[in-house]
Parts: structure tokens; C-alpha cells; sequence
């Protein structure tokens, strides 16, 4: 069936929600055991994943053949609803690889996070933690479109149970916003899967009465290449909107953004890292396997649109964090500045920036997350976010401080730290595409200046200056697991900083064959 | 060879890691900082001998240590290298950087932070040997970025002081500034050359070409809208320009410097004065055939240097700050080098870089052993008559002073005169006048400093004023045997300097005539004169130096004189409009545009859908499972609709 003969997708696909399911149906399980239970299946799961990276080939053996399908790894397929031509298929290559290895790394440390910050039912946070990351890696490795829509949809519902119970004061306003937003995006993308389908089966059936129809990503890729499946412009670029929308929400890409500050402010600690750090990468991973891979002609029309689109996000997300008093919605505009380089990236349509983007995608997944977690520590200390009541914290809690201002460099951008490098090689791409160009990467580079304004503005406020309120005088440092944490998150971003041709290096293959999608079907035509 | 230029970079970084993570004891922080750095410059001084050993023109080695970026087609090696011009860059970072560790040891004994400080210290000579050895320029971008890391960690040291906390902000936000225009510059650069490396390297069993001597490649290629053609090379090093004035503190980026001074003043010396101020000097000079192919942006650096130089005296001379002297004393003396730079007078910039590097890192050391004899006393209205309590910071004070005014025989004055001796002799007539006018004024602040702070008497008489410690008084007196022979490197006739850079900067020494001597000549004279005039103005008016009040001077000179003493108000200019402008419309963003303008609409798009479907009042019900069960309905419509239509 695959490399390994044995179905590890499915594993590390299920683990987390049988570590859910142990939690939910054991009944009489105290706090305390829940959470380790929580915590084991994650490191499991995580432990588990490691064999993916090692045993994945970065060049396949498989020829790329002009008209094939992106080569998937470790694949594993069963038929489900077989007179739709529906299975259970999943499949790993370069673009996901180190996506699936995000959500698996996340996992144990947002357990970690809810540790002291959650006391109301701690046993149902962690079931939907848990349930919530296999339906991300299930959205990472479904190689059939109706599998993916299940998943994708799947991860809706734990996220806003996550905000709408464990949430702030508003946390129902901003529960019911992120549903909305999303759930309005995702039906677009489900018509446009229907749409597929039937325009798919439409044409084949013309050839081989025989055919019943396919969900299948890999047999509608192979036809569209070979030129069995043909989309009208027109078709075409209905649908790749429909998908595009339900993933710009995701991003979520200027304009769609404003669920998301919301979202983050009224999120839990744990909720804010898992929302950052994996969820909106789903649409960043969307667009890539399925806008890039699908529609590659709407995509080259549509991307100087979409740049500049990016390029509005990257700045006013940008200059909004920086006149923001609370620290969750400052780390939750940067988030919308640092998605906007992603797009960007990904636009720019060549090896350059899409390597960059999704290189970029594991950093902000990194870099956020860890601020994130920052937050929450003082959070937990003080329960403000308000940055006029810190002051001074450097003195106070200095191994804290010092942990942050890496995590602060890294999101900034500082070469040597895993940013830089994504963000570098994102607008290399913008500025060498043919459909962006360097009036993009200029005024995308003032995202970079202002990145460090509002960056270090918060951190000047939180750290620098006298203590300011009795309060914060005797504030204690890092526990061991809050450091634990954020150390964890620290070797990466050094580690990616330094040697980012470790994830170059798998994704290379997958990239070339998406950009090579792209202008195959140019020479087609 | 390729081990010892890598543990020239390696020794204060290992230094920096043992001092965040195992040392906890003041005094061996500070001697084992000073002693990686020491070793490093001994290692430095050996790759040199090296070097010298070889041939003039394969005077480079190469060493990749790893591939460090490869997405298929964008490839960046993890390499350094060590030629001539890096050499002497090196041989200042690590000799001057050792000196003052050593000195530091003194000045900041009994602070509470001392050995996070030498790990900062330690981290910024490796940062800074990036900058100066890197074989790329991302790499070079590394150092750049890493040196302003530090600076802001060591402005910041005191970071409990509202002045201190700003000021590393401030140095960290403006330099970004030009640190985009430096990433800019590089991805021109890759667009058109396909590589970031300076010359061409083998590694991995494949040679890299580099992009410093393929510039035929760009001659007569532009970009721009069809009204507005620019050429490549223009554009590229209008970038890089731009990218220097920020680290560099060049007109109209300076701002930050003034204020870095709320550091301790052993870093004063060492990053805003010596070395990490000089990377922009560095990186035109190593980027210099790029600037050779535009005379648009060779003027332009000429006349921002000379305007720089000279804005920067005016408002030197008007300082009551010690430190802030010397600062603005030192951004008018990078205005040179830039200036010198833009006249491709490449060799002479270098040339300056490196006696300025050590008779101003002299200068502030002198100023910080003011500043601890007098009990952390910075306003020069307080001071006076210091020369018979602390003999030795005096004299040596002197000797930087005499060669920052530029007089014979001491070291400013030879590196000096070349570039102004270029300016005459190539017809850079006006820029001549400004730089001349410029060195007079040099010469005469520096003879009101030295009156200020020397003689006279102690205008303030709260504290007892006393003379540094050995283990300060040896720096300074080093630096200050540097600050006398440092011209010999570089001597009319011998230009050691100038035949040691050829295979770089490809200049030829200047033989010099009648009319170097008569300009040697002026210039010292009327730079001694300046001087004697500065000291005798603030000696005669000593008595009407009072702490808190005017410059004697201002009299004569009323609001021009404000006007000065505020760096012609561009700091103030960029507060207002700028940073002000700035604050308001993110302000306006984030109130009333984000909440109100873009989601209003986004929502209210969605609404119009939703009412367009079952109407208004349902879908204000605010219940997630009444809209899910609306788009579900409409689903299924949509779908049925497919389904049967064909």
C-alpha cells in the first residue's frame, strides 16, 4: 500500500481522537488524570509523526511524468461511498509534510498550556483540543475533495466550543463570528467541490459511459493535466473563487479578517496558539493544493488582484497592531499582517515563493503560537492584557523576557531566526514573479519596517521601564513547564533560522511539481 | 587558514553562550569576554600574516560551512571570507573591541547586570565579524541586522531609564528603515545576477559565481514606467545607499545616534563610534563597482555625506552633553567617509574609518572616564578644571582631539586630508568647501570641549572629581599611542593602506605635488588656529558658563543657535509628522475603520445574502444553528439544482 506497508497516515490521523474518545467515555476521571492522558496521546501522536519526516523520500522514485498527479506519500485508500467514487484516502508530499509535523508538534505543547489556565472542565477542553487536532491533520492528508470537506468542516465545531465555553466575556459574539465567517466560506467551497464533480464526471462520461464519478484529488488532477477534463474560463474561475473565498476567510486575507481579532481576544490561551498556529494555515495549505493545483490558469489571472490584496493585509494589518492597547489583539493584527506575506508568497507563483510561504507557514505557526503563549503567561499572573499595566517585567521576570525577546525577533524578521528566512524568500519570489514584480516587495517591505514598530513597541511597554505597579513587583518567573513550553518552541525557530534546507529540502519536489502544473497547462492549451 | 577565520568569528560567540548560560560571576565574565575577543584579534592579526604571505591577487579565502538556503533555484551558502579590505575591518573590530572590553571591565564594575552586559558585548563582535567577513551579502545582512540587535540590547542596558528604553527602540525602528532598502537592494541584486555572493565560490563540488564582477551584465538595463526610466544600477544602489544611511546615521536617518547615547559609554564607543556605525561605510565600499556604474547615486552620496557632515557639526558645537558631542561629532565624521565614498575615494573612507575608529573610540573613553570621575556628570556646564584631577584621561583626551581637529602629525589629520584633498583635486569643488568649512568647525568644538571639560575651574563643586582606575587608564593610553601613529598606514609616498586594498578597491596611490602640500598645509594650520580660537572663546568666557544656562555664544547667535542645538530640527520634524502621522491614521485604523468600515461591511454583505434568502428577522435570530440551518437549506437547493438541471 505504501513505503512502509503500514497505514501511519491513519494513525497519526486518529490517535488524538481516540485519546478524545478515552477521555470522553472513561467516566469518574479526575482532572488531574485527564490531563496526562491528554498529554501522552499527544506526545504519542507527536513520536508517532516522526516517522514521517525520516522515512519521506524528499525526490520519489516516480518519474514526474508530464500530465501526473503531485506524487503523494505513504498513501492509503478504502472505498467509502464507491457509487460516488467517494473513498477514505489520504496521502502525504512535500506541502503538507512539515504542516502534518506542525499540528503534531502544537499538540502536546497546547496541552501543556492548559495545565493552570483552565479549571472549568478541563476533561471536555482537552476531548475537543484533541478531537480539533485530528481534524486538522485530516484536512492536511485527505486526498479525496468530500473527505476534505468533512474535515474541514470538522474543525469548526471544536474551535468554537473552545471560544464559545472557555471564552472571554464576549465569548459568544466572537464564537458565533468565527462560525459564520468560516461556515459562509466553506459552503461556497462545498458548491464548488459539487461543481467539480459534476462538470468532471460530465465530461469524462462522454469518453467512457462507464464512469460514475470521482471525489478523488489525485484522478481529477491527472485529467485536468492530461486535458481529459477541460473548465471553461469561466467555470474556471467560478471555482476557483468559491474555493479561494472559503480559504481567504481562513487566512484570513484582508478583508475577510475582522473574525479574527475577535476570536483571539475572547480565546483561551491554549485556543489562541491552536487558531494561530495551525488553523489559518489550512487556508494557506488550501490554496496551494487546491487553487494552485486546480485552476491554474484562474490563478495567474487572479494573482495581481490577490498581491495587492495581500500587500493591503501586510500594512494595515501592521499599522493596526500597532495602535492596539491589548496585547492578544496586537499579536492578533500581526497575524493578519504576517498571513498577507503567505498569500503573497504563494501568488507570486514560482519555486521561490511558494517554498517561502509554506516555510513561512510553520513559522508564524511558531513564532505566533510562542507569543501567544507569552501572553498567556502574564495573563495568567495579572488577568489583564492591557499593556499600560505591565512595565518593568525584564527586571522581574528576567529568563521570561529573555525567552520573549527571541520570540519577538523571530516574528520581526531577524535574520537568523526561522522569519526571516520564510519572509526573504517569499518577496525574492514576489519580486522575480512574472504576475507580481517588485512594486509588490516594495511596499510589502514596509510591513517588515512596521513589524518591528509595533513589536517593539509592545515589548518596550511590557518590559523596558521601571515597574511601574506593585503588583507586577513580585511576579514570578517562569514555572519549569511554562519554561519547558516555550524552550521547545525556541529550538526551531533557532534551528529553522539556521538550517531552514531541513524543510526546504522536503518540500522542493512537491513545489516544483505544483509550479510545473502551472505553465504545463499553458503549454497545453 | 579556513579554521582560523572561523574561530576569529567563533571565540566571542562562545564567549556570549557561556556568559548567558554558566557564568554568574562578575569578574570572570568580564576577563573571559576580553579574552575570546583578545584571542580573536591575535588570530586576526595571524590570518593576516597569512594573507600577506600570498600572492596580491588571490588574496581571498573562502569557506562555506553549509549550504544555508536552497529552495531549487534560490541557493545562499553559509560562508565567510577573509581579504584585505575585510582584514583591516576585522583587525579594528577585534583590537578596538578588545580594548574596550577591557576598559569596560572597569567602568561598569558594581553594575547590577554586568555579566549580561559582556555577553552582549561578546555577541556584538561576532555580529559585527558577520558584517565585515560574510562571503554573501545575506549573510552580511545577518551581521547587520545582528549588530543592531545588540545595539539595541546594549542602549537598552538601562533599560529601567524611560531615555534608555526609547532610544533602543528608536535606533532599532529607523535603522529598519534602511534595512528594507537593503533588502530591496539584495533582491535586485538576485533578480539580475542570480546570486548574493560577492565573488565566485566553490563549495560542494560546484562553483557559485558572485556578482561583483559580472556588472556588465546590468550596463544599459532599466526598470520603471515608460516616462520613468531607471537604470538597474541606479536603482540598486540607491538601495544600498539608503540602507547605509540608516546604520551609518547618514542625513536623513541619523536621528537615532544623538540619542544611543543613553547607553553605557564603553558601547558609545565601541558600536556608535567605531565599528557598527561603519557598516555602511564597509558595505559601499565592498559593493563599490555597483555604485562605479551610476554617477545619479555617486552624487547623491557625495552630497548626502557632505550634507551630513556638515549639519552634524553645526550641531555638535551647540551640545552641552558630553557624550552628545561626540556623537554628532561622529555622524559628521561618517558624512566624510560617505562623502569620500561617493567621490570614489574608496581607500581614503577606509582609510578614515580606521583612524576615526580609534581616536573617537579614544574620545569617548575619555568622556566615560570623565563621566566616572565625576559621578556620572555628562553636562559640561558642571564641569571645568578637570585636567589636574585626572591627568591621564586629560592628556589622552587631547591627543583624540588633535587628531578627530586634524592636526599634524596626528592620525585624523592624514586620513582626512585625503578626502579632502580628492574633493579639490577632482573637482568636487562645492563639497570641498562644505568639508573644509566643516573641519574648521570640528577643530574649533573640539577646542571648546577640551576648555569646557579641562580647564577653567569646577563649575560644580557637589563632587569630587578623581581619576579612573588602571585597568581604564591602560585602554585609553593604548588608543591613545593608536591615535598618533595610526597614519602611518597610510603615509603620503609609502600608502601601505592603498597597495594592501588594491586587489579590492583597485585604486592607485596619489603621487603627491605641490598643491598637496600647500592644502596639508591650510588645512593644519587653519584647523589649529580653529582649535586654539575654540579653546580661547570658552577659556576668556569661562565665568559665563553657568549649569542650566546659555551659551556664551548664543548672544551673538540667538534662535540659529537653538535651531543647531536640535540637529535643525529633524528629530522634532519626524515626531510630529512622521511618527504622529503615523499614530493617527493607525489610530483611526484600529478604532473606527477596522470595527466599523471593514467588518460593518463584510458583515453586512453577509447580511444581504441572508435576508435575500428567508428574511431579515430570521437571521437575526443570533443563533448559530438557525444560520447553519439556512446555509444547509441553501445547499441543498443549490445542489438539487446541479443535479437535475442537466
Amino acid at each position: 500500500m505504501n513505503q512502509l506497508g503500514f497505514p501511519i497516515l491513519s494513525l497519526v490521523l486518529w490517535l488524538p481522537a481516540l485519546g478524545a474518545l478515552a477521555l470522553i467515555a472513561i467516566p469518574r476521571m479526575g482532572d488531574a488524570t485527564s490531563r496526562r492522558v491528554a498529554l501522552a496521546c499527544a506526545m504519542l501522536t507527536f513520536l508517532v509523526s516522526l516517522v514521517l519526516p525520516f522515512n519521506f523520500e524528499s525526490a520519489p522514485a516516480q518519474i514526474m511524468m508530464v500530465g501526473a498527479p503531485p506524487v503523494m506519500q505513504f498513501t492509503e485508500s478504502l472505498p467509502w461511498l464507491p457509487t460516488f467514487g467517494i473513498s477514505y484516502s489520504l496521502g502525504l508530499d512535500g506541502v503538507s509534510l512539515w504542516l502534518v509535523m506542525l499540528a503534531t508538534f502544537l499538540g502536546p505543547i497546547v496541552v501543556l498550556s492548559t495545565w493552570d489556565s483552565v479549571h472549568k472542565q478541563p476533561r471536555m477542553f482537552l476531548a475537543l483540543l484533541l478531537l480539533l487536532q485530528t481534524a486538522m491533520t485530516g484536512v492536511f492528508l485527505a486526498q479525496d475533495l468530500l473527505l476534505f470537506y468533512i474535515f474541514w468542516e470538522f474543525t469548526l465545531i471544536p474551535m468554537t466550543f473552545l471560544i464559545g465555553i472557555w471564552g472571554g466575556a464576549n465569548r459568544v459574539y466572537a464564537a458565533r463570528k468565527f462560525f459564520l465567517y468560516t461556515f459562509a466560506g466553506s459552503v461556497l467551497m462545498l458548491l464548488a467541490i459539487i461543481g467539480m464533480y459534476v462538470i468532471h464526471r460530465g465530461q469524462i462520461a462522454q469518453v467512457d459511459p462507464s464512469f460514475r464519478g470521482t471525489l478523488d484529488f489525485g484522478r481529477i488532477v491527472s485529467d485536468l493535466r492530461q486535458g481529459n477534463l477541460q473548465l471553461s474560463t469561466t467555470a474556471e474561475r467560478l471555482l476557483f473563487g468559491a474555493f479561494f473565498l472559503a480559504f481567504a476567510v481562513k487566512v484570513p486575507l484582508w478583508p475577510f479578517h475582522t473574525w479574527l481579532p475577535d476570536a483571539h481576544v475572547e480565546a483561551p490561551t491554549a485556543g489562541s496558539v491552536i487558531l494561530a498556529g495551525v488553523l489559518l494555515k489550512l487556508g494557506s495549505y488550501g490554496m496551494i493544493r487546491f487553487n494552485l493545483t486546480l485552476f491554474p490558469e484562474a490563478s495567474r489571472w487572479a494573482a495581481p488582484a490577490i498581491g495587492v490584496l495581500a500587500v493591503i493585509g501586510i500594512i494595515y494589518g501592521a499599522a493596526v497592531a500597532f495602535a492596539q492597547t491589548d496585547m492578544k489583539k496586537l499579536v492578533a493584527y500581526s497575524s493578519v499582517s504576517h498571513m498577507g506575506f503567505i498569500v503573497l508568497g504563494i501568488f507570486a507563483l514560482n519555486a521561490e515563493g511558494v517554498s517561502g510561504a509554506i516555510l513561512q507557514s510553520i513559522n508564524h505557526g511558531l513564532s505566533t503560537g510562542a507569543l501567544f503563549l507569552v501572553v498567556g503567561v502574564l495573563y495568567e499572573r495579572r488577568h489583564t492584557r492591557e499593556l499600560s499595566a505591565y512595565g518593568g517585567i525584564w527586571k522581574v521576570m528576567p529568563v521570561y523576557a529573555g525567552l520573549t525577546l527571541l520570540i519577538v525577533l523571530s516574528s520581526a524578521g531577524l535574520p537568523g531566526l526561522n522569519g526571516f528566512i520564510g519572509e526573504f524568500t517569499i518577496m525574492q519570489g514576489a519580486f522575480r514573479s512574472d504576475y507580481l514584480g517588485w512594486i509588490f516587495v516594495a511596499f510589502a517591505v514596509v510591513g517588515v519596517v512596521l513589524a518591528a514598530a509595533y513589536l517593539f513597541k509592545f515589548y518596550r511597554a511590557v518590559f523596558m521601564g521601571e515597574v511601574n505597579e506593585p503588583a507586577n513587583a513580585n511576579l514570578p518567573d517562569l514555572s519549569r513547564r511554562e519554561l519547558a513550553t516555550l524552550v521547545i518552541l525556541a529550538v526551531p525557530i533557532v534551528a529553522i533560522g539556521l538550517f531552514p534546507g531541513i524543510l526546504f529540502g522536503g518540500m522542493q519536489h512537491s513545489v516544483a511539481d505544483v509550479i510545473n502544473g502551472l505553465t504545463a497547462v499553458v503549454a497545453g492549451r | 587558514m579556513e579554521l582560523i577565520i572561523w574561530l576569529i568569528l567563533l571565540l566571542p560567540f562562545i564567549g556570549f553562550l557561556l556568559n548567558v548560560f554558566f557564568i554568574r560571576n562578575e569578574r570572570v565574565a568580564g576577563i573571559l569576554a576580553s579574552a575570546m575577543v583578545g584571542a580573536s584579534f591575535v588570530l586576526t592579526l595571524v590570518a593576516v600574516a597569512n594573507l600577506a604571505g600570498m600572492p596580491a591577487e588571490s588574496r581571498r579565502v573562502q569557506s562555506v560551512a553549509w549550504e544555508w538556503i536552497n529552495t531549487g533555484g534560490f541557493r545562499v551558502p553559509f560562508g565567510i571570507m577573509f581579504d584585505p579590505l575585510t582584514a583591516v575591518m576585522a583587525l579594528l573590530v577585534t583590537g578596538v573591541g578588545a580594548l574596550i572590553h577591557v576598559y569596560s571591565i572597569g567602568y561598569m564594575h558594581g553594575d547590577s547586570r554586568v555579566v549580561r552586559y559582556f555577553a552582549y558585548l561578546n555577541l556584538f563582535i561576532t555580529m559585527m565579524l558577520f558584517l565585515v567577513m560574510a562571503n554573501n551579502l545575506l549573510l552580511l545582512f545577518l551581521g547587520w541586522e545582528g549588530v543592531g540587535l545588540c545595539s539595541f540590547l546594549l542602549i537598552g542596558f538601562w533599560f529601567e531609564r524611560k531615555s534608555a528604553s526609547e532610544a533602543a527602540v528608536k535606533a532599532f525602528v529607523v535603522n529598519r528603515i534602511g534595512d528594507a532598502a537593503f533588502i530591496l537592494a539584495m533582491m535586485a541584486i538576485y533578480a539580475n545576477f542570480g546570486t548574493l555572493n560577492f565573488y565566485t565560490v566553490e563549495y560542494g563540488g560546484a562553483v557559485q559565481e558572485g556578482f561583483l564582477n559580472r556588472m556588465g551584465e546590468i550596463i544599459g538595463l532599466t526598470f520603471g514606467p515608460e516616462w520613468w526610466q531607471i537604470g538597474i544600477a541606479t536603482g540598486i544602489s540607491f538601495m544600498l545607499l539608503i540602507g547605509a544611511t540608516g546604520k551609518s546615521a547618514q542625513f536623513p536617518l541619523f536621528v537615532w545616534l544623538p540619542d544611543a547615547m543613553a547607553g553605557p559609554t564603553p558601547v558609545s564607543a565601541l558600536i556608535h563610534a567605531a565599528t557598527m556605525v561603519t557598516g555602511g561605510v564597509y558595505l559601499m565600499a565592498r559593493t563599490e563597482p555597483i555604485f562605479a556604474l551610476s554617477a545619479a547615486t555617486q552624487t547623491w552620496v557625495v552630497w548626502i555625506g557632505t550634507l551630513t557632515a556638515f549639519i552634524a557639526a553645526t550641531a555638535a558645537l551647540t551640545q552641552w552633553d558630553i557624550k552628545r558631542v561626540l556623537a554628532y561629532s561622529t555622524v559628521s565624521q561618517l558624512g566624510f567617509m560617505v562623502a569620500a565614498c561617493g567621490m570614489g575615494a574608496y581607500v581614503a573612507a577606509i582609510f578614515h574609518l580606521l583612524t576615526h575608529g580609534i581616536f573617537k573610540a579614544l574620545l569617548f573613553l575619555g568622556s566615560g572616564s570623565v563621566i566616572h570621575g565625576t559621578h556620572e556628570t555628562q553636562d559640561m556646564r558642571k564641569m571645568g578644571g578637570l585636567r589636574k584631577a585626572m591627568p591621564t584621561t586629560f592628556w589622552t583626551y587631547m591627543v583624540g582631539s588633535f587628531a578627530l581637529a586634524g592636526i599634524f602629525p596626528f592620525a585624523g589629520f592624514w586620513s582626512k586630508d585625503e578626502i579632502i584633498g580628492h574633493a579639490w583635486f577632482h573637482n568636487y569643488l562645492p563639497a570641498f568647501f562644505v568639508l573644509f568649512a566643516t573641519s574648521l568647525l570640528t577643530a574649533f568644538y573640539m577646542g571648546r570641549q577640551v576648555a569646557l571639560v579641562f580647564y577653567g575651574d569646577q563649575r560644580d563643586r557637589t563632587y569630587h572629581a578623581h581619576e579612573s582606575g588602571q585597568v581604564m587608564r591602560l585602554p585609553l593610553i593604548a588608543l591613545a599611542v593608536g591615535a598618533v601613529l595610526a597614519g602611518a598606514i597610510n603615509l603620503p609616498y609609502l600608502h601601505w593602506l592603498t597597495d594592501w586594498l588594491q586587489p579590492v578597491l583597485n585604486e592607485e596611490a596619489v603621487t603627491w605635488g605641490v598643491g598637496n602640500y600647500v592644502l596639508a598645509i591650510i588645512a593644519t594650520l587653519a584647523a589649529a588656529a580653529m582649535m586654539y580660537t575654540g579653546w580661547w572663546v570658552y577659556t576668556r568666557n569661562t565665568n559665563r558658563v553657568k549649569v542650566g544656562g546659555k551659551d556664551p555664544a548664543y548672544r551673538y547667535s540667538g534662535d540659529i543657535w537653538d535651531g543647531m542645538s536640535e540637529a535643525w530640527y529633524l528629530d522634532a520634524f519626524y515626531n510630529r509628522v512622521v511618527v504622529g502621522g503615523f499614530k493617527r491614521t493607525a489610530d483611526f485604523a484600529a478604532r473606527v475603520l477596522d470595527p466599523r468600515g471593514v467588518d460593518g461591511v463584510v458583515t453586512g454583505i453577509g447580511r444581504v445574502f441572508g435576508a435575500l434568502g428567508v428574511g431579515v428577522g430570521r437571521t437575526q435570530s443570533g443563533y448559530v444553528r438557525t444560520y447553519a440551518l439556512v446555509f444547509t437549506v441553501g445547499v441543498v437547493i443549490v445542489l438539487g439544482f446541479l443535479a437535475f438541471a442537466r
